[in-house]
């Protein structure tokens, strides 16, 4: 199967994007002390690192769910932050450079193609 | 009895709202006029109730309880949710809901086996929003939405999505009231968000998709179209077409295929489907 597998339902990580993406008061904690916000979900220190360092393949290696890493760099780079010129492309360029040149490869190819 | 009025599918791509200018001219141009006629014909139908069929990204439920299904029962529904709208660039917005139909099917689908949750209130991201901007701008058709999961391992086959959907049709038919009732997926085409291949779609996966749904023979559909292919095509994320594979079954025959571009821009390989015709007519 694909990529998602490697999701661990049980990472507090994974509980902790939940409960901040619903809730106004600890998206503001996460700007001001995500370091604490961190050790009240339970976070250990890779999971903590590789949410500060806004770490793409780290995150997915520990088994954050792939969805929630955009979501992620999102309340790190605001809302804008899913379209594909922003730094979540560059944050996957890092991560992932052969798969991101694909990406743009077919993209560059789609253009030419209906040009 | 109820009826059913119709059945359609689309993408959800946040795109479609959120930063819809970003894609080539004539996308857009071909989205709008896909999305038109959907809304045209979903009015014409003369809905009484629009049931729609989308993935929740882990926004009502938390990763440790993802039900299958959920339906919203509230009398009203509120979107987008406050973490989605800036990011969808949509204004709130308020649609009716159904709650007897909504309560019917929770009750009625226990006593069938078919576990479905509910939730009173329920935040919408773009699965519900974009669909309802573009097919229901005015709220005017009450809205019973039915979130499912399609990206929390394990995930649900398409057999399965499409058993559900036919023990669904089956329940909506046998609802006690003379409501016209609408049946929209949305979801897909190929995408893989979040994961390595974030900014790609498999636009040879998606036309052979849509080529199927073109044919209409629901068996070679479901014996084909694989959750394993359907992940290959886009981890997490292709497989929001179970939402499509369940609406199938409340259809027969050929689909019109009103538009398809693979749209890296939005981030979906994104497209427009109705029925022509649905089950049992």
């Amino acid at each position: 199967m694909g990529s998602v597998d490697r999701c661990d339902k049980t990472l507090p990580l994974n509980e902790m994007i939940f409960y901040v993406r619903r809730d106004a008061g600890l998206r503001a904690r996460w700007q001001s002390d995500l370091e604490g916000l961190a050790r009240e979900f339970g976070l250990g220190a890779a999971e903590y690192e590789a949410l500060r360092d806004k770490d793409v393949r780290r995150l997915h290696e520990l088994g954050v769910h792939q969805y929630y890493v955009p979501q992620i760099l999102r309340l790190f780079f605001g809302a804008s932050a899913n379209s594909n010129a922003h730094p979540a492309l560059e944050a996957y360029r890092r991560a992932y450079p052969t798969e991101a040149a694909q990406a743009m490869k077919l993209q560059e190819e789609l253009r030419r193609r209906e040009a | 009895m109820a009826e059913i009025v119709a059945a359609m599918a689309m993408t959800h791509s946040p795109g479609l709202t959120g930063w819809f200018d970003r894609a080539p001219a004539h996308y857009q141009s071909q989205a709008l006029r896909a999305l038109g006629e959907m809304r045209d014909r979903l009015h014409a139908a003369r809905p009484d109730a629009v049931v729609v069929f989308s993935n929740d990204h882990l926004l009502n439920w938390p990763i440790n309880n993802t039900p299958e299904y959920t339906v919203g029962i509230g009398a009203e529904h509120v979107g987008p949710a406050d973490w989605y709208d800036e990011w969808l660039a949509l204004a709130k917005y308020r649609i009716p809901g159904h709650p007897s139909l909504a309560r019917y099917l929770v009750s009625e689908g226990a006593r069938r086996r078919l576990a479905l949750a509910y939730l009173r209130e329920m935040q919408f991201d773009d699965g519900v929003s974009v669909p309802m901007h573009y097919l229901n701008p005015a709220g005017s058709i009450p809205l019973v939405p039915v979130t499912m999961n399609c990206t929390v391992p394990p995930i649900p086959t398409p057999a399965r999505a499409y058993e559900v959907g036919a023990t669904l049709r089956e329940m909506i038919e046998a609802y006690p009231g003379s409501e016209r009732i609408a049946v929209v997926a949305t979801g897909g085409l190929s995408h893989e968000p979040g994961g390595p291949r974030y900014f790609w779609v498999d636009e040879e996966f998606d036309l052979w998709f849509l080529e199927m749904l073109k044919k209409g023979d629901h068996r070679a559909l479901l014996a084909e179209c694989t959750l394993e292919r359907m992940e290959a095509a886009g981890s997490g994320g292709t497989a929001e077409l179970l939402a499509w594979v369940l609406v199938l079954a409340f259809t027969e025959g050929p689909a019109d295929v009103l538009a398809y571009m693979p749209a890296i821009d939005w981030r979906t390989g994104t497209g427009m489907v109705i029925w022509n015709q649905l089950a049992g007519r």
